[in-house]
């Protein structure tokens, strides 16, 4: 060893390395002089792409998830315009790969941690089944720290409750209908606000952060803040018994006995519309968080959607053959705001499909009267009634049979009054008239918070940032639509004009969609073939399908031809009344010429023999 | 109940503070879609807000440059240096203005008998002094003019040669690119009469006192001139193009196409093909020669005549002119059947464009009062610039920065302009420089929604402008409604419609 590192010689000397020339690179560099570095020009020319090289993206490595390249889609090279072409494509590329590199995100940064999702997982096997396991066997299995999320407010003689949560699950509101209302962080354990207003009070909301509470008192919308303070009083809201909360719009939406659904801009204090259902006083409301529109519930069985765009309502189904007095709309993750449950006085509770509202998705029975629903983040349907609350789960599967719930949490001589599903947590809140119940639902609440976007554990700094940034982006009240992609989409039609002028256009005059229509080169959305490859893209395609079937005119059979039954008696009319004389003439015509045509044949075939002697002319 | 598995959330705070007082609040992302809703509708809000804060921000006009007598009718920007420009005025009198100082360097009252028809750079500078060419108009002369005034950022004894940087050895020094003049402009000699603490008096002496080091005369004015990119060599417009070597009185070469006798109004050097030339002449003609031949190449015949010219600086084959007919085109020169683009907005004669030095736009000043700032891509201008005190635009000029462009104008003025109308002018921090670029991307993505497209397009000008739009609107409008109607009603395939681009050019000759 010592005589291989002896042949080895000294390593070289430090000073030596560094008195060595920098190696010469392809480019020229050009000397300054005076102690200036010298530069290299070529770092000042323009580079013509900033862009990261596609093979470095992460997605087309070996060890990103993702094997195939992405390449765009295959529909785009029909576009004949070059520069249109590529920079669809570009764009279609930049889409796909963002997509993908936020499933990569999701799949490795929200991953449940020991798999799958929360939840109660029994034999079933062996006859046992999750809605026997009650809340004492669930207390008793969970942690300590869950332990305490269940806990009950025993209140007497105070009336039913009704609960609200702010956004992140953090903080409850409760109201009783005669007049005590109270705000605490539930998990601390602390004590916002507490008043006894010594009025009937119908529902309570907090508006867009814990600071604001709205609570429907018996004659008008009063809005406290956080310490009970009353800040306003909203006196064009009569009479309300249901409120809404819209928090991206800063809307607050309510409606009263008579039957007007109103709108309030929160944020200016400034009424935006009122809209009269003229349905009489509903029985319920809820409002769709993806879409913003709001669903109410009527005594004849009908659910109306509406938005503050117009004055009648965009949707208007008969739902059951009784007052509807249960909405609830799922904002889970497979359905985002499209399946809405709701449940009537008949005692039945029926899931319909936003795309498509001709019939119910499925619908059942229920043995008690139903007074409340509920959806949780995870999808999961609270049915409060008479004496308990049934939690059903997977609603969109096996829709023929009656759904086994998944728990049962019975409160024998207790009717619900509202039941809320705490936000990012397992707990459903129940409002009753002995104060209200915290109950443990495994499995409800999404566990992968943003917060972004709904932050659990909200500071205080935190909180104030998102409000200003809430009010920047304060979503304008037009924008609520019940196709809520609309946005982006080409306007058709240069609207406003009557057939004849559309008609008298010259192509020249014509708009670019209606000129594409023309040559034949328009690529409507209902073209689309097949290639959508990604699940978002499926999932559009198929709410645009579903309107695109309905909004589809049937078409006509312009009665034009020959067959029509007018047509046909005018014709045989026309043949027996109408004597003209060119009409004769011309029959008269027709005959001479078929009778000689006739005779000529005759005469070729030998049937006849003609006479060529001299009388032949005679003849 | 046996066998049973409960799992319920159960999250610690512990996990979910700040580690110490100062560090940040640990975030939690979930980027799936059903917990962003209104995704969208929230985006567009946040695009309106950035094209109405783009459009707040919009504060183009930099500042005037004065000192004219006349109206300036041409510019020649030092391609070598960022700040210096030169502007030709009517009556023959050709200032050097530094556009950091925002002053004259160099006042020369009397270059020219008559109007100046071109001003431009030599490729170097001898013993510190770097040369201007100009041209009359009028008087049939060319002239060079070399001082130290023209380059204070130059020091004595350096040599500087074709290289934007300076040759490779020897030099101990290069040209401020940069165009921080002010910085340097302080070691300037004094007794030269410039520098920062410039003495008007002095300047104007010295301009007086300044004869040209070089004079070339020819029995017809001349109305353009460019100089080579690296040799000592210049071209020039009369009713020929003659190209001439700094060294020799008489030209090297002149070019024409066969026998025409046109006159040339405008003529420059392609920057990456150093030696092929574009000129445009009264014919309406663009023609293309190559001075190692000594012949012209080819020549088109446009419907109107064509005032000004230049050669995109990335893309050789990319020449750009500026139409009598209110438009701008672009020609591949491979391809000079017709256009690959036209440019229209512009409600009067296009007087004058130059390109971007990143090749990415250009800008146009026009006989309508208005400097049009243009992407490559698109035909539509993206800018509008107008003052109501500036007149007829004869000439305008990016500057080798592409921060600002230059108009020149009749009323004896010549504006600086931010390229960008509410670029921020000084430093920007990384999150700032974030900020704007997302802003920047928000309206390009919503730009073809009404409620953005309105904020972002809308570009206020003046009255006579608007109408005049107006009225060109209603009168093609008409006129292809007429041609429209007419083919509807004669016989099918008799009269097509012919592409805009086709029509640009009537022939194409070679």
């Amino acid at each position: 060893m010592d005589a291989l590192l002896a042949a080895a010689g000294p390593l070289p000397s430090k000073s030596k390395q560094s008195s060595r020339k920098p190696p010469v690179s392809s480019h020229q560099t050009v000397p300054r002089g005076n102690g200036k570095a010298p530069i290299d020009p070529s770092t000042h020319s323009i580079l013509p792409s900033t862009r990261l090289p596609s093979s470095f993206h992460a997605s087309t490595l070996p060890s990103g998830s993702g094997t195939a390249p992405i390449r765009p889609d295959a529909s785009i090279a029909r576009i004949g315009d070059k520069k249109l072409r590529a920079k669809i494509s570009r764009l279609d590329v930049g889409n796909k790969r963002a997509r993908q590199e936020r499933e990569d995100v999701n799949e490795w940064l929200n991953k449940a941690v020991s798999g799958g999702n929360g939840g109660i997982e029994v034999d079933e096997e062996e006859g046992e089944r999750t809605w026997r396991v009650r809340q004492k066997d669930i207390v008793q299995e969970v942690g300590v720290g869950a332990r305490g999320k269940k806990f009950d407010l025993k209140m007497q003689d105070m009336g039913t409750y009704k609960v609200d949560y702010t956004r992140n699950g953090r903080h409850l509101a409760i109201a009783s209908s005669k007049g005590h209302i109270a705000t605490f962080d539930w998990q601390a354990g602390k004590l916002h606000s507490e008043i006894q207003l010594k009025e009937s009070i119908r529902d309570i909301k907090f508006l867009h952060s814990e600071a604001f509470y709205a609570v429907a008192q018996k004659k008008y919308v009063f809005i406290y803040d956080q310490d009970g303070v009353e800040l306003h009083k909203l006196k064009q809201h009569i009479d309300p018994t249901h409120m809404e909360f819209l928090p991206y719009h800063y809307l607050l939406t309510t409606v009263g006995h008579a039957g007007y659904l109103k709108y309030h801009d929160t944020s200016t204090g400034v009424m935006l519309t009122q809209i009269p259902t003229h349905l009489g006083s509903p029985h319920s409301m809820a409002q769709n968080p993806h879409s913003a529109i709001i669903h109410l519930g009527h005594s004849n069985g009908t659910m109306t959607l509406w938005s503050p765009n117009m004055t009648t309502p965009h949707v208007k189904l008969l739902a059951h053959r009784g007052p509807v007095n249960g909405i609830a709309v799922d904002p889970s993750e497979t359905s985002a705001g499209r399946y809405v449950a709701t449940s009537g006085m008949d005692g039945t509770v029926k899931i319909w499909d936003g795309r498509m509202w001709g019939k119910e998705v499925r619908g059942w029975k229920v043995r008690n009267q139903i007074t409340t629903l509920g959806y949780s983040g995870m999808g999961m349907l609270s049915v409060g009634g008479k004496s308990g609350v049934t939690i059903y789960r997977d609603l969109q599967k096996d829709t023929h049979h009656t759904p086994t719930p998944y728990l049962t949490l019975p409160m024998p001589s207790l009717t619900t009054s509202s039941t809320r599903f705490c936000p990012f947590d397992d707990i459903l809140c129940v409002g009753h008239e002995r104060g209200i119940s915290s109950l443990l639902v495994p499995g409800a609440g999404e566990a992968n918070f943003d917060s972004a976007e709904a932050d659990v554990f909200e500071t205080y700094s935190r909180r104030r940032e998102r409000e200003v940034r809430g009010v920047l982006e304060k979503i304008r009240p037009e924008l609520i639509t019940l196709d809520t992609d609309f946005l982006g989409h080409v306007n058709e039609g240069r609207g406003g004009e009557t057939f004849e002028e559309r008609e008298a256009r010259s192509f020249r005059q014509l708009g670019r969609l209606e000129r594409l229509r023309a040559t034949g080169k328009a690529d409507e959305p209902g073209q689309g073939g097949p290639e959508d490859g990604d699940e978002d893209q499926v999932v559009g395609d198929d709410v645009n399908a579903g309107e695109g079937v309905g909004k589809k005119e049937k078409e006509k059979r312009k009665m034009k031809g020959r067959n029509g039954s007018t047509k046909r008696y005018l014709r045989k009319k026309a043949k027996k009344n109408i004597v003209d004389n060119s009409l004769l003439a011309m029959q008269a015509k027709v005959a001479a010429q078929r009778k000689a045509e006739d005779t000529r044949r005759k005469v070729q075939s030998g049937e006849i023999v003609k006479e060529t002697g001299a009388l032949a002319r005679f003849g | 109940m046996s066998a049973q598995k409960i799992k319920v959330i159960s999250r610690s705070l512990d996990d979910h503070l700040p580690s110490s007082s100062s560090a940040q609040h640990p975030l939690q992302r979930n980027l799936a879609p059903h917990l962003h809703p209104f995704s969208k509708p929230r985006e567009y809000t946040r695009a309106v807000t950035a094209a109405k804060m783009d459009r707040m921000f919009a504060k183009p006009f930099v500042d005037a440059l004065g000192g004219h007598q006349d109206g300036v009718y041409c510019l020649g920007k030092d391609p070598r240096r960022a700040a210096i420009v030169a502007g030709g005025g009517g009556d023959g009198e050709v200032i050097v203005h530094s556009l950091a100082l925002r002053r004259p360097l160099l006042k020369i009252p009397n270059a020219h008998k008559g109007m100046v028809g071109g001003v431009c750079w030599t490729s170097e500078a001898r013993d510190g002094k770097r040369g201007m060419i100009t041209a009359g108009k009028l008087d049939g002369t060319v002239k060079i003019w070399r001082s130290e005034a023209f380059a204070p950022g130059l020091r004595d004894k350096d040599t500087f040669e074709g290289n934007e940087f300076g040759s490779g050895e020897g030099s101990t020094s290069f040209l401020d690119t940069a165009g921080a003049i002010g910085e340097s402009g302080m070691e300037f000699d004094e007794e030269e009469g410039g520098g920062l603490s410039i003495d008007a008096a002095k300047r104007d002496a010295l301009g007086q006192n300044l004869e040209p080091t070089m004079t070339y005369t020819s029995k017809n004015g001349f109305n353009s001139i460019d100089h080579h990119r690296t040799d000592a060599v210049f071209a020039t417009a009369s009713n020929t193009v003659q190209v001439w070597d700094e060294n020799r009185s008489a030209p090297l070469s002149t070019l024409a196409f066969g026998s025409s006798m046109e006159t040339v109004t405008g003529i420059r050097f392609n920057q990456s093909e150093t030696s092929v030339l574009a000129s445009v002449g009264n014919d309406r003609t663009m023609c293309l020669y190559d001075i190692r031949t000594g012949k012209a190449e080819r020549r088109i015949v446009m419907q109107f005549k064509s005032n000004c010219l230049s050669w995109c600086p990335t893309l050789p084959t990319v020449l750009l002119l500026g139409s009598e007919d209110h438009n701008l085109y672009t020609f591949d020169i491979r391809k000079l059947e017709s256009p690959s683009q036209i440019y229209k907005g512009h409600v009067g004669g296009v007087m004058g464009c130059d390109w971007s030095p990143t090749g990415e736009g250009f800008v146009s000043g026009s006989y309508d009062r208005t400097v049009r700032l243009w992407n490559r891509e698109s035909g539509k201008s993206r800018d509008v610039y107008h003052t109501k005190r500036m007149q007829r635009v004869f000439d305008v000029t990016y500057t080798p920065t592409a921060d600002f462009v230059l108009s020149a104008s009749d009323d004896g003025n010549v504006r600086i302009w931010k390229s960008d109308a509410s670029k921020k002018l000084g430093p920007v921090s990384t999150k700032e420089r974030q900020a704007i670029e997302y802003r920047q991307k928000l309206v390009e993505r919503y730009s073809k929604e009404k409620g953005v497209r309105e904020v972002h397009e809308r570009r206020h000008v003046p009255g006579s402008i608007h109408n005049a739009v107006k009225l060109k609107r209603d009168m093609i409008e008409s006129r292809k409604v007429k041609e429209d109607r007419r083919r509807t009603h004669s016989r099918a395939g008799k009269e097509k419609p012919k592409a805009e681009r086709k029509k640009a050019v009537i022939r194409e000759q070679k």
